[in-house]
């Protein structure tokens, strides 16, 4: 089994400051248990990639941390505020309130998706500025300024007012990161972002992540691009069938005794 | 051959009458269009809902309100509700009422039919980046719901004006109820309704044209981006 070399920088990680914390988290869709019982506390600066086999419920955990899908029970406290999900079954007026608080949450937190989401019906440009307008009610005319900016940082600068249809994938997901990161997240999740990508296109996406990392963004990644989790990551999930079997630093997860984390890694990286 | 003579002076002579008509039937069908739009959105709205209550009240109302023959709605919006709750509209107003109830009814099955062929990533990427529900579904998904209802919205209105001929009934003086009045002073009703019925047809196909352009011109990435 071979391993490349660990590049991470361990000084960005913040050691003393839990940043997001999930704390006994259960998701389940109908009668099939998604999630069981997760516990996982992510530190500011720290880049976490989660890696486990399809099905074990790594896609559901990112969602359960900005409640697109919310947890059945459980908690997630971010920045020392707790969310739990809130529904009442009769009273519509209690849940929309409830449901009218998630976007403080929600506009605090980056997500950048597999198929990308990029809206059809706007110009890149304007798929960016969505979120600064009407979120963080910035003026348009700096809104356009900034992200015109963004979209030149990950190589889009000749591309702004293409719509999305006109654009390849890695350009579609491209404007996907700049729209996150046009409302300065404090965390930033991605799920699976390279799986939808054309091959030749995997390694530019990986390297924004890697530029982000570098600059000290906080990141938990679903991926199966072992490469990158091994070289990038701060510590690595294994999850399976719901659970997180494992969690330590690159060198731990390489090291590992555990049975399934073994028989996972062994099958990936053969 | 038979031996019936046209004779479209009629037409010609009470031209300003009739296109006044024509004003009426275009104002009620497209104020009737206007209501079915908001009855449609609501009943969509209330039939997506996450509440099986809800969903199934609107899933009722729509089929009720789809099978009320027009002519039937038309009378107990005018004068049932009138009679019955002292709610009283004038013709106007009861006519496009009475449209708006029935094309909701259709506009409700079409455009949930819209909204749920946007892809949900769509949804998920507009609350991501923290609107709320309302905004994501006001700036994200029914821009790109109403791209795919366009078409079948336009058969709605087509049908509503037609069914906007019916209005006449209760009194509303729009181009059926002019060629009417003209035909009992002049018993020419075959020249006046056939002119009607041109004017109908150009209508219709003038507004599938402008249809087809306004689906050309909004065809930005229909599918998933």
């Amino acid at each position: 089994m071979t391993i490349p070399t660990l590049d991470t920088d361990i000084s960005l990680v913040d050691k003393g400051r839990v940043l997001l914390e999930l704390r006994n988290v259960n998701k389940s869709f109908g009668s099939h248990k998604v999630l069981r019982d997760i516990n996982l506390s992510i530190h500011k600066g720290e880049v976490v990639c989660i890696i486990g086999p399809s099905g074990s419920g790594k896609s559901t955990l990112l969602r359960c941390i900005n409640f697109i899908a919310p947890p059945d029970s459980g908690e997630v406290v971010f920045e020392d505020r707790s969310w739990k999900t809130f529904h009442a079954k009769f009273n519509i007026f209690a849940n929309k309130r409830y449901e009218n608080t998630l976007p403080n949450l929600r506009s605090d937190i980056g997500m950048v998706f597999q198929h990308f989401n990029v809206f059809p019906h706007m110009t890149a440009i304007e798929n960016v500025m969505l979120g600064m307008t009407k979120v963080r009610k910035i003026d348009k005319k700096v809104a356009r300024e900034d992200a015109r900016k963004r979209l030149e940082q990950v190589g889009l600068g000749d591309k702004i007012d293409q719509y999305p249809e006109k654009l390849s994938g890695g350009q579609k997901q491209r404007v996907a990161i700049a729209r996150a990161l046009a409302l300065n997240p404090k965390v930033m999740l991605f799920d699976e972002v390279t799986s939808s990508l054309d091959p030749e296109l995997v390694s530019g996406i990986l390297d924004e992540m890697r530029r982000l990392a570098k600059a000290g963004m906080t990141m938990i990644v679903v991926t199966h691009e072992m490469n990158f989790a091994f070289q990038v990551a701060n510590r690595i999930a294994f999850m399976d069938e719901g659970k997180i079997i494992e969690i330590g630093t690159p060198e731990e997860i390489k090291n590992s005794t555990e049975v399934r984390t073994k028989a996972f890694l062994s099958s990936i990286l053969a | 051959m038979g031996t019936y003579n046209f004779n479209w002076h009629v037409v010609q002579d009470n031209l300003p009458q009739l296109m006044h008509g024509l004003v009426i039937t275009l104002q009620i069908s497209a104020v009737g269009m206007f209501l079915a739009i908001l009855f449609g959105l609501f009943l969509a709205t209330m039939r997506l809902s996450q509440y099986k209550a809800m969903s199934s009240i609107s899933y009722g109302v729509t089929q009720v309100s789809r099978s009320i023959p027009l002519f039937v709605l038309l009378f107990w919006v005018y004068y049932g509700l009138s009679l019955k709750f002292g709610i009283k509209f004038s013709e106007f107003q009861a006519g496009a009422v009475a449209l708006g109830i029935t094309g909701g009814a259709y506009m409700a099955e079409i455009l949930r039919g819209g909204i749920m062929a946007v892809d949900p990533g769509q949804q998920e990427a507009a609350l991501a980046i923290g609107l709320t529900r309302f905004k994501a579904s006001q700036l994200v998904v029914l821009p790109q719901a109403i791209k795919i209802v366009i078409p079948q919205a336009v058969n709605v209105y087509v049908g509503l004006l037609k069914g906007a001929t019916i209005v006449s009934v209760i009194g509303v003086a729009d181009m059926i109820y002019v060629a009417q009045y003209v035909s009992l002073q002049t018993f020419r009703p075959f020249e006046l309704y056939s002119f009607a019925g041109i004017v109908f047809i150009s209508l219709t196909l003038s507004i599938a044209g402008f249809a087809w352009l306004l689906e050309k011109k909004l065809s930005h990435g229909r599918v998933n981006g």
